[in-house]
């Protein structure tokens, strides 16, 4: 086929946006690969020299174990829901998910405020039992503190993917299993963790993923990681260099375990099989057993979500006759703006490129779907920083149209909302591309080629045709994306212009500066509003099932 | 001649071998013709090259005397003037039974649209019905819906693609039937493609019997099916 035909036939609009669109959303990740070779400064030979292994290590443990820990919570609690019956298991079932709504970085403060010497618990122990217990058992602001925060509130991504899969996959194996008389235990370590791998594989990839990106909790608790050591370079020394270094590191370490997922889950996907597989049948335990797990699972509810909602609520009530202002609106105004810029682009972005492989079908129009999706598993900070030096670049090559324009300033694009919701579209497309993607699946190609066949161009027949049959889809990713954005942090607090801030950095803000209970309001917002985001998830999910 | 295919090839992206080989036919205004293969042969394959849902890689095609693939040109398939009945029917399911017809018609005049529109509801024997939405019909009548929609814009060709499939056995010989007299009256030129003699008899002019993406056999439904 002639070259000429070639680009003829596949150089419609779709495919020139998609191009566009994927080059603008690469920029920011390639930028840091172009400039991580260059020459070291002193300041990096210090970093490397004093530093770096403490990064490495430190973030080697939390993930370690925050992996290890989230793995044994959920995938336990994901098989006891399912197979065994005891008292509110139709509750537990989707509250155990409710962790979830809680960032980690609220959690964190949250909790320190419980622990610490004015906090909750240990005023109790004085007050009404006059002990005064030495401050040091009631630190968490350390590693295993930290592990402990990032595991009951994250451990619901593995619970999520392993309870669907064994709901759907296992019945008959687990029977087979039972008649064969395996005790529990040796069920759950021989039989339920072994068939469930690709599952607890992919969960806790997600939850290492969101551990690598945090910047509240460890910050907050004061611990050196590679995300933390990001932020001292660019706005303790005004490194950008050694940032770009660090945030290269950083996301080396994401493709090791994205890497990894890939080699660990070997060839099987899990997939959401649709066949209509008989579900396990849950059984009933001994009085004793049913009693004891209960109580493990209250306590996971419990401490995962239900202290730390009380005691936000609480605190919330303290303070909150104090915290709204007009100020405050700003705030709720500030974030709702942004996520909703943001989900409106994302959306059409997403559309685009959807609709952009979904007609190509060829290996190179997969492959952009893929780096469609990579954004989501780089973290915030690393990307913040990608899209800040690529700003600042093109700044530098706008500079003559600024002249030209009468507008004497040196930097425009880098000190505007316009980086900050760049660098938001490059992270969260993938949150966006995912429904419409799966939306453009169930209703395949004849509905377009039909419309096609009837005389409408490609462009008419998607907003005839295609748009109005995935709306539903849309909606969902419109919804995920708007959530995603407002709880957002590490991203936002590196990018936000001079005097903006959302919900989540003045939350995050106000606990920094030793105002916990001032934070209580913009937290909960932020909690409520993941928590629509759970019920949203779900109610696709379960629609996508029909 | 309202249609001429000269050695077309071609093969889908990640097939070892050409799915079709060196394919030449012609068609008279008016004509039934029938494709007749096993599974696999390339029956589909042929009817979406015609409509230009594919690109072949060798051959031309032409409709009523212009060019519609060569070496140079590739005609897009909302310009071909080519109707085709899909073997799911793929009507839209947002749209009722007008609003799935009329979608081909939006070059017309709103009374030209509408009288279009009464006269293929009509053809078919659907009045009534325009207001329903697709789920709220039968097999059948969501099968005649396509029919409808597919003659509506007076395309040169209609393609169906294993139209009885969905129907039970009945319902299938009867459906059969009524497509012949419908598209005789209405003077249409269509290919049909199936894998059942039966259907290729009772409703082919002619026959085009393919195997591994040749042509095998062309000929009057008498010559060919013994
Ligand atoms: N999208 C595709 N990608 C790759 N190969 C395909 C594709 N569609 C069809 N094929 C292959 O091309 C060959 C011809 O397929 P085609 O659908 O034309 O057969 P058919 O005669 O219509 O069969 P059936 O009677 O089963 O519908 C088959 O070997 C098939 O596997
Ligand atoms: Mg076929």
């Amino acid at each position: 086929m002639n070259v000429f035909r070639f680009f003829r036939l596949h150089a419609n609009s779709w495919s020139i946006m998609s191009i566009i669109f994927m080059l603008l959303i690469l920029s920011p990740t390639l930028s840091i690969f172009v400039q991580i070779f260059e020459k070291p400064n002193e300041n990096w030979t210090h970093i490397q020299e004093f530093l770096l292994k403490n990064y490495i290590q430190n973030t080697i443990t939390i993930v370690f174990f925050t992996g290890l820990f989230s793995i044994l919570v959920g995938v336990s609690l994901a098989w006891f829901v399912t197979a065994y019956t005891f008292p509110l298991r139709r509750f537990f079932k989707w509250g155990l998910i409710l962790p979830l709504a809680i960032p980690p970085y609220i959690g964190a403060y949250t909790y320190h405020g419980i622990v610490n010497y004015t906090g909750v618990l240990q005023s109790t122990l004085r007050n009404e039992f006059n002990i005064t217990a030495n401050p040091a058992y009631f630190d968490i602001m350390n590693i295993p503190g930290a592990i402990f925060i990032f595991t009951i509130f994250l451990y619901p991504y593995v619970y999520i993917i392993t309870r669907a899969y064994l709901e759907q996959q296992s019945a008959s194996l687990i029977e087979n299993a039972r008649l064969l008389g395996s005790g529990p235990l040796e069920l759950f370590f021989h039989v339920i963790m072994p068939i469930s791998r690709t599952a607890i594989i992919g969960g806790a990839s997600l939850v290492i993923l969101e551990v690598l990106n945090d910047y509240g909790v460890v910050s907050y608790f004061g611990i050196q990681v590679f995300t933390t050591a990001i932020f001292q370079a660019w706005f303790g020394m005004s490194d950008v260099a050694s940032a770009i270094k660090l945030a290269g590191m950083l996301m080396a370490i994401v493709f090791l375990i994205l890497f990894l997922e890939k080699v660990l889950r070997g060839r099987k996907q899990y997939s959401y099989s649709n066949a209509k597989v008989r579900p396990l049948e849950p059984i009933s335990l001994s009085r004793e057993k049913t009693i004891l797990l209960f109580v493990y699972v209250l306590f996971i509810f419990t401490i995962g979500f239900l202290i730390p909602f009380v005691q936000l609520f609480q605190w919330m009530m303290l303070t909150y006759e104090k915290v709204i202002s007009p100020d405050f609106l700003q705030l709720i105004f500030n974030s709702v703006y942004v996520s909703l810029i943001s989900s409106f682009l994302i959306m059409i972005i997403a559309l685009v490129i959807g609709n952009f492989t979904r007609l190509a079908d060829s290996p190179w129009s997969k492959a952009v779907s893929r780096i469609t999706v990579l954004g989501y598993s780089i973290p915030g900070a690393v990307i913040a920083i990608g899209v800040l030096t690529f700003f600042l670049w093109l700044d530098r090559h706008l500079n003559m149209v600024y002249t030209a324009l009468g507008i004497d300033a040196p930097i425009i694009l880098s000190l505007s909302l316009v980086m900050l919701i760049f660098a938001y579209v490059s992270r969260f497309l993938a949150i966006g591309f995912n429904p419409v993607d799966a939306g453009f699946d169930k209703i395949g190609r004849s509905f377009t080629e039909a419309s096609r066949l009837l005389g409408t161009s490609l462009m008419r027949t998607f907003f005839k045709v295609d748009l109005p049959m995935i709306r539903g889809a849309v909606f969902g990713g419109f919804t995920l994306v708007f959530i995603e954005v407002m709880k957002e942090l590490p991203l936002t607090l590196l990018l936000q212009p001079f005097n903006f801030y959302t919900l989540s950095t003045k939350a995050f803000q106000y606990a920094n500066d030793e105002a916990v209970h001032e934070a209580a309001l913009a937290s909960m917002l932020i909690i409520l509003i993941s928590g629509l985001s759970i019920f949203v998830f779900h109610a696709v999910l379960e629609k996508e099932k029909k | 001649m309202v249609m001429q295919l000269q050695n077309v090839t071609f093969s889908y992206r990640n097939a070892k071998e050409k799915t079709i080989q060196h394919m030449s036919m012609e068609m008279e205004k008016g004509e039934i013709l029938t494709i007749l293969g096993q599974s696999g042969s390339g029956k589909s394959t042929v009817l979406r090259l015609i409509a230009g849902l594919e690109v072949p890689e060798e051959g031309m095609m032409t409709i009523n005397g212009s060019t519609m693939f060569d070496q140079e040109t590739f005609v897009q398939p909302e310009k071909r003037g080519v109707g085709m009945v899909f073997q799911d029917y793929a009507l839209f399911p947002h749209m009722t039974v007008a609003g799935n017809i009329k979608f081909g018609l939006k070059k017309m005049k709103r009374t030209e649209r509408n009288d279009r529109l009464a006269s293929v509801i009509e053809l078919v024997g659907l009045k009534g019905f325009e207001k329903r939405y697709p789920h709220e019909l039968s097999g059948g009548q969501q099968q005649r819906v396509a029919l409808a929609r597919a003659m509506a814009p007076n395309p040169s060709i209609i393609l169906f693609d294993e139209p009885f499939s969905n129907l039970d056995a009945d319902l299938q010989i009867k459906i059969r039937d009524e497509l012949r007299t419908i598209l005789k009256k209405a003077g249409i030129t269509a290919i049909f493609v199936t894998h059942d003699q039966a259907d290729a008899r009772a409703i082919a002019d002619r026959v085009i019997l393919m195997e591994k993406g040749h042509i095998v056999k062309i000929g009057t439904p008498d010559l060919i099916l013994c």
